[in-house]
């Protein structure tokens, strides 16, 4: 007896985390960066 | 190189990369994962879960890359004391990590229908979550060392230096050991992998390489602008206090 | 006047001294971490190296004829599915293969569901153990890929009629 998997859906799954986990990362990057200069430049104002 | 090192110098420069990195890695690795999964062929044995391999392989090498990263910054940061290697070898740590987990995930994912298993305890595997590991255990150790010893950086880039050895290690288990995982299919000038596959996949570990650099980037303008506005803070709080 | 050109004839002669300090503590930290590396690196591999059939996830078949593992050990055999011996028994579900590394060549049994990739020709690890007459009886079945990837619609043509397929879409 062979095995049948639906090659699809663990395709459509890693693409699922693989695509999330690196919008989040870069997004997260993003902002934290934007938060902290933003912090570092009010600092400078006052 | 002491160019580099110099805070306003280099903020000179990420302020344009970063963003040149991001939108280039962007349009390119979303690029080459459009044109592997919808374009690409099926392949022989695999079938369709070869796709797989246009996120699975440039995670690997930017997990392996990341840790790189801090290695050759902790190196800079003990001999020479480079005010940014400290915070390139932080920045390094989060995206590393991120692309250690990507490759774990995927290679599972992709291990269940072509090998019949979701993890086995080969060297390649093993070695693979072993730098996860390493990679949580420099994050806690570095923070700790940013709280106790003023961000001198000592014993994480100590640690940086160790825990590189594991790089290697990954890289040849698959020759050193009989594992479940295969062997390289690339290597310096030759490929085992047919052009239908190579191409998009290149494509891939340079988009996603571009992507790293621009996370980086961003992750040290960002450590750098919190030791700013901290040390703001402090010199205001000391001068308030006379 | 000339009191002060004096000292600041001393503080720089002080600061060329610390300069000098500064670069020669650089030279030494580099050689040490260097050493260090060095050591560290050698370690690891001799390590690796000790470990090189501890660490390894399968026997070969000939590694299993040379010392053949009490019946009943758990162990696992690695190799290529012979080409041509792979046969399903009289009950339909028990399989019947063996596995050749090149220089030996292991009988396995298996009943079971077996992976996709399970085809003659290609890599298997068989998880189980030696049973009686020297046929290894597994327990479960992994299929092993190997390094080539080929695109699917190759899979007929002969390897000269690939080849030229596979230079001319890489140029």
């Amino acid at each position: 007896m062979r095995e049948a998997l639906d090659a699809w859906t663990f395709v459509a799954a890693a693409y699922a985390v693989g695509i999330g986990a690196t919008l989040a990362m870069t997004l997260w990057s993003l902002l934290s960066m934007q938060r902290a200069e933003k912090r570092r430049d009010d600092a400078r104002k006052r | 190189m002491h160019g580099f090192a110099n805070p306003a110098r280099f903020l000179r420069i990420a302020r344009w990369l970063m963003p040149l990195c991001m939108g280039a890695g962007f349009v390119v690795a979303f690029g080459a994962l459009g044109w592997g999964l919808f374009f690409g062929p099926a392949e022989r044995l695999q079938g369709e879960t070869v796709r797989i391999v246009y996120l699975h392989v440039p995670a690997a090498w930017l997990g392996m890359a990341g840790w790189m990263g801090i290695a050759a910054a902790s190196f800079m940061e003990l001999v020479w004391r480079h005010p940014l290697a400290g915070i390139a070898a932080r920045a390094c740590a989060v995206p590393g990590a991120v692309f250690t987990a990507v490759c774990l995930i995927t290679g599972s994912l992709w291990g269940r229908p072509a090998w019949g298993t979701w993890w086995v305890w080969d060297g390649r595997l093993t070695s693979m979550l072993v730098l996860l590991f390493l990679y949580f255990g420099w994050m806690a150790l570095s923070q700790a060392s940013e709280a106790s010893d003023g961000g001198r950086n000592r014993a994480p880039a100590i640690f940086g230096l160790v825990g590189a050895v594991n790089i290697p290690i990954i890289h040849y288990s698959v020759i050193w050991w009989n594992s479940q995982h295969q062997a390289p299919s690339i290597t310096v000038g030759k490929s085992a992998m047919a052009g239908a596959f190579l191409w998009p996949l290149l494509l891939a570990m340079l988009g996603f390489t571009l992507l790293f650099a621009g996370c980086v980037l961003a992750r040290m303008r960002a450590i750098l602008a919190n030791q700013q506005a901290e040390a703001r803070l402090r010199r205001k709080a000391l001068g308030a206090a006379y | 006047m000339q009191e002060s050109a004096e000292n600041m004839a001393q503080t720089e002669r002080m600061a060329k001294g610390t300069v000098q300090g500064t670069i020669k503590a650089k030279h030494q930290r580099l050689v040490l971490l260097v050493i260090a590396l060095v050591v560290l690196i050698g370690a690891a591999l001799l390590a690796a190296w000790a470990l090189r059939n501890q660490a390894s996830y399968f026997y070969v078949p000939a590694e299993i004829q040379a010392h053949p593992p009490e019946s009943g050990r758990a162990v696992r055999l690695g190799g290529m599915v012979a080409k041509g011996s792979l046969k399903t028994e009289a009950d339909g579900v028990t399989i019947a293969f063996a596995v050749e590394d090149g220089k030996a060549r292991v009988p396995v049994r298996f009943k079971g569901i077996v992976p996709s990739l399970f085809v003659e020709g290609s890599g298997v690890v068989a998880e189980g153990h030696m049973g009686a007459g020297g046929v290894f009886e597994a327990d479960n079945l992994l299929a092993k890929h190997d390094e080539n990837y080929v695109p699917r619609e190759m899979k007929d043509m002969t390897r000269e009629q690939a080849e030229k397929v596979m230079r001319e879409t890489t140029r």
